[in-house]
This record gives structure tokens, sequence and C-alpha cells, in this order.
């Protein structure tokens, strides 16, 4: 399963592209090719555990979540 | 090689890393992921002096894709004249991904050798053990693939060391030894003279430095006699706040750089000679 707050957009306010590019709706900014794989869980990547922005997040705004996570 | 290399005119061969893993264009949008606009950028090099590619693919989204690097390929050889291709074979997917750098055809000329892991983010580590890396050195030598040895840091040095041994690499060994943050090796004109030191007979050594290192460290590289990787897979800026507005600008550069240090480029055939390729 891919990362819930990962978009794919030809734009933002600061650039725009001719193809859609990976977009991290958390941080509000493209994500770079290498991160990209963990936002994708790609390879052995997996974004609940391997993208500290994900889990941040998910810690701050759904603590319940991030506490069974911890179980 | 040595400051002496340098005294006597070494030819120097210039590398260009046009587009790398690492970086997007929503770094710089000048970097070139696509496989047409990669080519033209490396004509470009190639015009000023470039002598060898370092190749990466990406696919339609920026993403890493090594499958793209046949396209890459064959761009650069439609566009290029005579440009020595070197496809990468690290990065932080699986070996079987990984092994495509080898496997484009025709075979690419020459192709990186990651020799051990390193660290990106927080997470990730670059799936490099002794296994992978002996396959891939005995692929490329049944291909006559000349591999560039990365020595991201001190350590893998003695990896290199430890291959030689086990007479998996013939010589010259083409090395290339990386100066930057993280696990790459730190990056201090103490270092690199260290390193210079610690290489193993019959070798010739590249080097490559990120970021705001690469202009320094790379004319340091060209006064110790060796030879010098630049390009916007390492380097996005052209000067501080300033971002590079194409490869060519930085190898354009290095180009006058070296000329004024009176280091004539090698050819893409005279690289081939040299290397023994």
């Amino acid at each position: 399963m891919t990362c819930p707050f990962l978009e794919y957009r030809h734009a933002d306010d600061e650039y725009e592209f001719d193809h859609e590019r990976p977009y991290c709706a958390v941080q509000e900014e493209f994500v770079s090719p290498m991160k990209a794989d963990i936002c994708n869980d790609r390879f052995d990547f997996e974004h609940e555990t391997d993208c500290e922005i994900y889990k941040a997040h998910v810690a701050e705004e759904e603590p319940e979540l991030a506490a069974q996570d911890d179980d | 090689m040595s400051y002496q290399d340098y005294l006597d005119r070494e030819k120097l061969i210039l590398t260009v890393a046009t587009t790398g893993g690492i970086h997007g264009k929503d770094a710089n949008p000048n970097l070139p992921e696509q496989p047409e606009e990669i080519a033209r950028q490396v004509a470009a090099c190639e015009d000023l002096g470039a002598a060898i590619v370092h190749v990466h693919g990406r696919d339609e989204h920026g993403e890493n894709d090594p499958t793209r690097l046949q396209a890459v390929n064959d761009a650069i050889r439609e566009q290029c004249e005579d440009i020595v291709i070197q496809n990468t074979t690290g990065g932080q997917s699986p070996y079987e991904n990984r092994v495509q750098g080898i496997r484009t055809e025709p075979y690419p000329e020459m192709a990186s050798l990651d020799m051990g892991p390193f660290n990106r983010g927080e997470h990730i580590i670059t799936e490099h053990t002794r296994h992978n890396i002996k396959r891939l050195a005995r692929e490329m030598h049944e291909k006559g693939i000349k591999p560039e040895l990365e020595v991201f840091n001190n350590g893998h040095l003695n990896e290199v060391h430890r291959l030689i041994e086990e007479d998996i690499l013939d010589p010259p060994y083409y090395i290339n030894i990386i100066f930057g943050s993280g696990t790459f090796s730190m990056p201090t004109p103490r270092n690199v003279i260290n390193m210079i030191d610690n290489l193993p007979e019959e070798s010739i050594f590249n080097l490559l430095a990120t970021g705001p290192n690469q202009l320094p460290l790379t004319t340091l590289g060209m006064i110790m006699g060796g030879h010098v990787r630049v390009g916007m897979e390492d380097n996005l800026y052209y000067r501080q706040g300033e971002q590079a507005e194409s490869n060519a600008q930085l190898v354009e550069r290095t180009v006058a750089i070296a000329n004024w240090l009176g280091r004539d480029l090698a050819t893409p055939a005279e690289a081939r000679e040299m290397l023994d390729i």
C-alpha cells in the first residue's frame, strides 16, 4: 500500500513540470526520486516504518493510530 | 598517481554525471531526466571535452528506473560522437534491478561498481554486500565492461585491495574517490591526499566531490595528477545561491581550470587507451 499522503502533481506554488511528479501532502513539497521508493513501498521499504515524516505526522495528528502501531 | 603526474602533464579524463538517482527537477529544473534531454546535455558536454558519461535512468515521473538505461544509452549514442558510456549499477534497489546497468545492448564500455553500502535519509541503506559486488564484478569481467570502483569512504578502499587480492579485477584499477556528507569520506584536502596515498599499485584515480566541494576538490584532484567527475548528479549549484543552468556549465568551468593548469583533455579514444577499455 502506498502512503496515503503521496500524490502525483504537475505543479506546486513554485514549479510546473511536463510530467506528474511525486508530491508529499504532509510536507507540501515534491519528493526526491530516492524518497519516492519509500512513499510507494517499493522494494523492502514501508512508509509506515521507514518514513520519518509520515510517522511524525501520524503521531501528531492521529495519536490513537500511532499508539496502535507501538503495540 | 601523484603530483608528478600533474607535472608530467598527464592527460585529464573528464567524466560528466548528468542526472544521478538522488535529485530531481524539483531540486533544480535544469537537471535532465528523460532520455532525449539527457542526451542533449551529454552531447553539449562532449563538445566541451567530456570523455565519459555516467548514466542513470528515470521513469516518466522522474523516479529511478534502471529499465530506462537502455533508452538513455540509445539516445546518447544517437546524439553523441564517441563518448564512453558508463552505466550505474548503484542505488538503493535490489540486485536484480541494479544489474540492468550491465545488461543493456550493446553492453556499456564501463559501469560503476560500488565498493560497499552507504546511508541515505533516516532509513535507507544501499544493498551492496560483498557477494553482490563480486557477482557484478565477475559479470563485468565476462562482458569486457571496465568497472569504475566507487570508493564512498576510506573503508571501501580496503574492499578494493581485497578484490585485487582475490584476482577479480584487471589493472589498471580505475578508482573513483568520493567526498561529501553522510557516509562519504569527509571532504577535506588532507583526506584527499591521504586517500591518494593509500591507493593500490597500478591504479588510476578519479575524484568526485558533492555540492560546494565539487569545485575545490576536483581542482585538487587535477593538481594531484588524477581525473575528475563533475555534473549535476553531484552538485546542483554553479556557485552559492545560484543553481547550475546545465551540466555543460559545470563542465565548461572544469575545462577552463584544466586549461589553466596545463592538463590537456583526453578524448574518448585516449581515455579508452589509458583505462585499457
